[in-house]
């Protein structure tokens, strides 16, 4: 097999540029359906990454903590103690980037000219920087300087709603524990600049200055966890769970079904966009072997007549197919590698922001090297395309040796 | 002496019904080894499905053809590849070789499908292309040769597997009348030095005249077979 392969293997490299148009033409249309595929997987991937780094970075992490019942009713009476014990000695452990708590009730801001609805969030603003990107959204005037803090910081929008701003009073109301109404004062000093919802929804205050309005002691509502970029989350949260299994512990997945399934639904993307492509490209490699089988037909009736057996003629074809498809299969990946290296200091999206903030996309994509996906696409291609070109092989390998010489003379 | 190719009976009908075509009706015919036979005739008359059925290219109808003493209608396809990749070789009308290999290549691609190993094909093609007068030319594509020295290629290609038998089809048809003698020259130079067998299907007068045998055929019958 080795001499076999040694003896034709040249000879189908000849062979393909017996008709360079053809070949060209077959190497244009497996390298860019590739290409196509490479660049999709990459871009998706980028924008996907993008996306998920805005909106966990916003104020999800990669997870979070509660006291069963938060998430259907996020209220005062749904509180939980500060971690200890086994969930600290979890939360504390290297395979987590960072972690807070947080103090959040639903409550109503109010300025002189109107009232709107808001959740309140007390915070750790040292802690949050570094799991947060709201603080790193303050636009005017200063984030919280610490857990005391009893100022407020704003979205801009809601800002413009109630007609305040930087320096001025609202008053925030919620319910204390025993159901009666909370209420004080807070002077606005700072306003942040996110997507329109997050900007309209929320209020940040500092977690004590927020329990001493609720007139709570140490109770949060909820941890947020942040894992570095590979943390494998459902391993981690599912050891959360396990030291704390009176809290309900639910990864970012279970938070932001939206981005979840997005998540699942572009890799689901990029396999149908592979089955598009490679529909197209089998059409393309079909035809242009089977127009390579028939204008070779008197010479296929030549290598049996001297003796050939139809599985070596079968095998020619073959490795002249093979080389073919893998050869574009180099150069898609090659190309596909020189786009992305082109764009890998990022792309900037920021002129569509107000569309991007509609589906929670970053303003950045920086596509990746995917490597394992250049192998798995590029070998899925090449071995696709040998079988779909085994059928003008068999053609070949099935001729009679009398009928193709005469045939074709 | 045993025979090289033994045909009995052997008939092939081309169509049915109304359409049937009657190529070789009932032939018997015995080739001897050494024989230098041409196989003449007007078109139609046979010879081409003749030298096909002998060559193992095609299935008769009705009959046994039998090479070497190997009956070929026992033979699978596999096998009948075989019998032709060892005991055949063929040279045909339109050169047919293949256009992307060398002189030298094509001569060693049936040593190739044999199994012999790189050095000796290489040694066995240069004594074939020496032995057709094609020394100093083994790297030169099919491309780069006249009509006359492509023949030559081919018929090299047919002896470098010592068959027991050479079939050519009208081997002197695309070749101007000087090419056409030297390759005859050449055939019988070979036939008569080294014994090999050829049946030659031919219009060409000089070609029949340099034969030992003439089997002539007519409505697929063979109507004389004289030795010379």
């Amino acid at each position: 097999m080795k001499d076999i392969l040694r003896h034709f293997l040249p000879l189908a490299w000849r062979n393909l540029w017996r008709n360079p148009r053809r070949t060209v033409i077959t190497l244009i249309v497996v390298s860019v359906g590739l290409w196509s595929v490479l660049i999709f997987n990459s871009f998706m991937g980028a924008w996907s990454q993008a996306s998920k780094d805005t909106s966990l970075k916003l104020l999800i992490g990669s997870g979070q903590i509660h006291a069963v019942g938060f998430m259907d009713d996020p209220s005062i009476d749904a509180l939980m103690t500060p971690p200890a014990g086994a969930l600290k000695a979890a939360l504390d452990a290297p395979e987590v980037r960072f972690w807070t708590s947080r103090l959040v009730v639903p409550g109503v801001v109010q300025s002189e000219y109107k009232t709107l609805p808001v959740s309140i969030l007390g915070v750790d603003p040292e802690a949050e920087r570094e799991i947060s990107s709201i603080p790193g959204k303050v636009v005017e005037g200063r984030y919280l300087s610490g857990v005391a803090d009893d100022g407020v910081v704003l979205g801009l929008h809601l800002a413009e709603r109630l007609k305040t701003g930087l320096g001025r009073r609202v008053i925030l109301m919620s319910q204390y524990v025993d159901g009666t109404l909370a209420e004080r004062s807070f002077d606005v000093v700072g306003l942040f600049d996110a997507d329109q919802q997050t900007e309209d929804f929320y209020a940040f205050t500092g977690r004590a200055a927020g329990a001493t309005f609720l007139g709570l002691e140490d109770q949060i509502s909820q941890v947020v966890i942040s894992l570095p970029d590979e943390g494998d989350v459902e391993a981690t949260f599912a050891t959360f769970a396990q030291a704390a299994p009176e809290l309900d512990v639910r990864t970012w997945k279970e938070l932001n079904l939206f981005l979840a399934t997005s998540d699942s639904f572009m890799k689901g993307f990029i396999y149908i966009w592979l089955g598009v492509v490679f529909s197209l490209m089998a059409i393309g490699i079909v035809n242009t072997q089977l127009m390579a089988v028939f204008e070779r037909t008197h010479e296929f009736g030549l290598l049996l007549a001297l003796g050939m057996k139809p599985r070596l003629v079968l095998l020619m074809v073959s490795l002249e197919s093979a080389m073919l498809i893998g050869t574009g299969v180099l150069v898609g990946a090659l190309i596909a590698a020189g786009t992305i290296w082109v764009f890998y200091d990022g792309i900037d999206l920021s002129v569509f922001a107000q569309a991007l903030e509609m589906f929670q996309g970053g303003q950045m994509l920086f596509p990746k090297y995917d490597v394992p996906s250049f192998f798995i696409f590029g070998l899925i291609i090449w071995v696709l395309g040998i079988i779909v070109a085994l059928w003008p092989a068999r053609r070949a390998a099935r001729l009679s040796p009398v009928e193709a010489m005469r045939r074709a003379t | 002496m045993d025979n090289i190719v033994s045909c009995q009976g052997v008939s092939k009908v081309f169509g049915t019904g109304e359409l049937a075509v009657h190529a070789l009706r009932r032939v018997d015919l015995e080739i001897m080894p050494g024989d230098f036979a041409t196989l003449a005739g007007p078109s139609g008359s046979g010879k081409t499905t003749l030298l096909n059925m002998i060559g193992a290219l095609d299935k008769p109808t009705d009959g046994r053809i039998s090479i070497q003493g190997q009956t070929l209608s026992d033979l699978s396809k596999a096998q009948l590849s075989e019998l032709r990749l060892n005991r055949v070789g063929f040279v045909f009308q339109a050169f047919n070789l293949i256009p992307v290999l060398s002189a030298s290549e094509n001569v060693e691609f049936v040593l190739e499908l044999q199994g012999c190993d790189a050095g000796e094909r290489r040694d066995r093609a240069r004594v074939a292309l020496k032995e057709v007068g094609l020394e100093g030319m083994e790297d030169r594509r099919p491309s780069a040769l006249s009509g006359g020295q492509q023949q030559r290629v081919a018929v090299a290609r047919a002896l470098v597997s010592r068959p027991g038998i050479v079939l050519a089809d009208e081997p002197t048809a695309n070749l101007d009348s000087k090419s056409a003698m030297e390759l005859v020259d050449l055939m019988a130079r070979l036939n008569g030095d080294l014994g090999i067998t050829f049946v030659i299907g031919t219009h060409d007068p000089n070609v029949m005249k340099r034969s030992k045998r003439h089997i002539e055929m007519i409505d697929g019958k063979i109507k004389n077979d004289k030795i010379s």
